[in-house]
């Protein structure tokens, strides 16, 4: 009956509830933080960019009082994945970033056959895993240390000022948000509702091994349908209800928090910023 | 007088509604089908995102794309997708292709073929956009495609399949007849 037991692997929202600087940081300025060492992460190509990030992230997962271990529990079982990637840009990618075209001179390591890997497609395949590793202790650290419900403050106040000049729906982003986060585990219970109705009608669920793909496939939509189906009845029941009451969103309304910034989250927001720049403009050699 | 939103009540849930079972297709593993090729699986994880777009137009599309694509970046495990210019970016245009794929063959098609059209090109945008975003980045080598197309073909089935019975049956047109009555 495991496989019927969906709710328990719905995992968002994975919170750890500890007292840190990380922890307590405005959630708008954490975003902006967040979204800037992300860019930063995702275009630096030299080693010495990727090393600064790394140890600075690894800096705000000791300050953020999150285990290593926890912060990095999706590496493992990305490994075999990473692995497989890393030998194919060494075979595939011998120019690496850009190779000659930059003017970087390419050295080959060795030569089996016809596999070549070269300095570049080794800095290729290096740079990219420690990529994915300092992802993953970011967005570990977004979402272990932010409620959900912080997040989705953090996104409507964080653009209200767009609200007021260019009308840009901030208030409505926060409420889908807020709609999407709270049915998940809704859907997740009526999911296994829908399965074990259909089981016990007689359907086969999944199962068929990697071949059969077209009995897979016919085997989801006895679940499908009626997820969907239900969904949308959920959904004109909302409508109805928030039509009822008269609802209007944006501009003018209060709010229950109140999100209030302090020197702290203006010294963190600079120094994510700072860094982040620093490690893009930088003509790094390495 | 207080200036509408560009967003209904109703455009706003059913993009809240739409995105939460794009999240749970992610999480369940339900939005996985095991298919015989070095990814493992073909998705269906955007199929919310196409219903979106096809229902409300280009902008729920968009939102229900750019949600899943969030937490596909927040979620990943898998070192292609911890990456926003693959997980994010190409999930914002699949809604947006199939609304106007919808709109744009309605008139010619029917309304059944229309949604099937809609449900082959939000696939296509996704695998599309996805797999030249993961070559740009050099995250995986061009010479890897040719074994992604049969899960690609299989992703394009499921997904016209699943946009005709969910927005058919919800609109309650009546199949094979050909004629749309909504």
């Amino acid at each position: 009956m495991d496989e019927f037991e969906l709710a328990r692997y719905v995992t968002i929202g994975q919170y750890l509830p500890l007292d840190s600087r990380v922890h307590r940081m405005d959630p708008r300025f954490k975003l902006v933080a967040f979204t800037a060492l992300v860019v930063a992460v995702t275009f630096t190509p030299s080693y010495i960019g990727n090393a600064v990030l790394l140890v600075l992230i690894s800096y705000l997962v000791v300050l953020a009082r999150i285990p290593f271990g926890y912060a990095l529990s999706g590496l493992k079982p990305a490994l075999p994945v990473l692995l497989l990637l890393m030998a194919l840009q060494m075979i595939f990618y011998t120019e690496g970033f850009a190779g000659p075209a930059a003017g970087i001179a390419c050295v080959p390591l060795f030569k089996v056959w016809l596999i070549e890997p070269t300095t570049c497609s080794l800095k290729l395949a290096l740079v990219s895993a420690a990529r994915f590793i300092e992802l993953l202790m970011l967005t570990s650290l977004l979402t272990l240390t932010t409620t959900t419900t912080e997040l989705a403050h953090g996104v409507e106040r964080l653009f209200a000022p767009l609200q007021r000049r260019i009308n840009f729906p901030a208030h409505e982003l926060a409420l889908i948000l807020t709609i999407a986060l709270r049915f998940v585990p809704t859907f997740a219970e009526e999911l296994e509702r829908i399965m074990k109705a259909q089981v016990s009608r007689g359907a086969r669920i999944g199962g068929y091994g990697r071949f059969r793909v077209i009995q897979n496939t016919k085997a989801l939509l006895p679940v499908l349908v009626p997820l969907f189906m239900n969904a949308f009845r959920r959904a004109e029941d909302l409508i109805l209800a928030m039509e009822a009451r008269c609802y209007v969103g944006g501009r003018g309304r209060t709010h229950y928090t109140e999100l209030h910034s302090t020197q702290a989250d203006y010294l963190g927001l600079a120094l994510a910023l700072g860094i982040a720049i620093l490690v893009l403009a930088m003509p790094w050699p390495w | 007088m207080e200036q509408t939103s560009v967003l209904s009540v109703r455009k706003i849930v059913i993009t809240g509604i739409l995105a939460a079972i794009a999240i749970l297709l992610g999480v369940t593993r339900l939005g996985f089908i095991p298919v015989p090729n070095i990814s493992g699986n073909a998705t269906i994880m955007h199929v919310p995102a196409i219903l979106g777009g096809v229902m409300e137009g280009p902008i729920v599309g968009a939102l229900i794309g750019t949600i899943f694509g969030l937490f596909s970046f927040l979620q990943a495990t898998s070192p292609i997708f911890k990456n926003p210019l693959v997980s994010i970016f190409p999930r914002i245009w699949i809604g947006v292709v199939a609304y106007y794929a919808y709109v744009g063959s309605r008139r010619a098609f029917g309304e059944i073929p229309a949604l099937a059209i809609a449900g082959v090109l939000g696939t296509l945008t996704n695998t599309v956009l996805v797999l030249s975003m993961a070559v740009i980045t050099k995250l995986i080598p061009i010479e890897v495609i040719p074994s992604i197309i049969p899960q690609a073909i299989a992703e394009l089935i499921i997904a016209a399949i699943i946009t005709v019975v969910v927005v058919g049956g919800w609109k309650r047109i009546e199949s094979g007849s050909g004629g749309a009555s909504v």
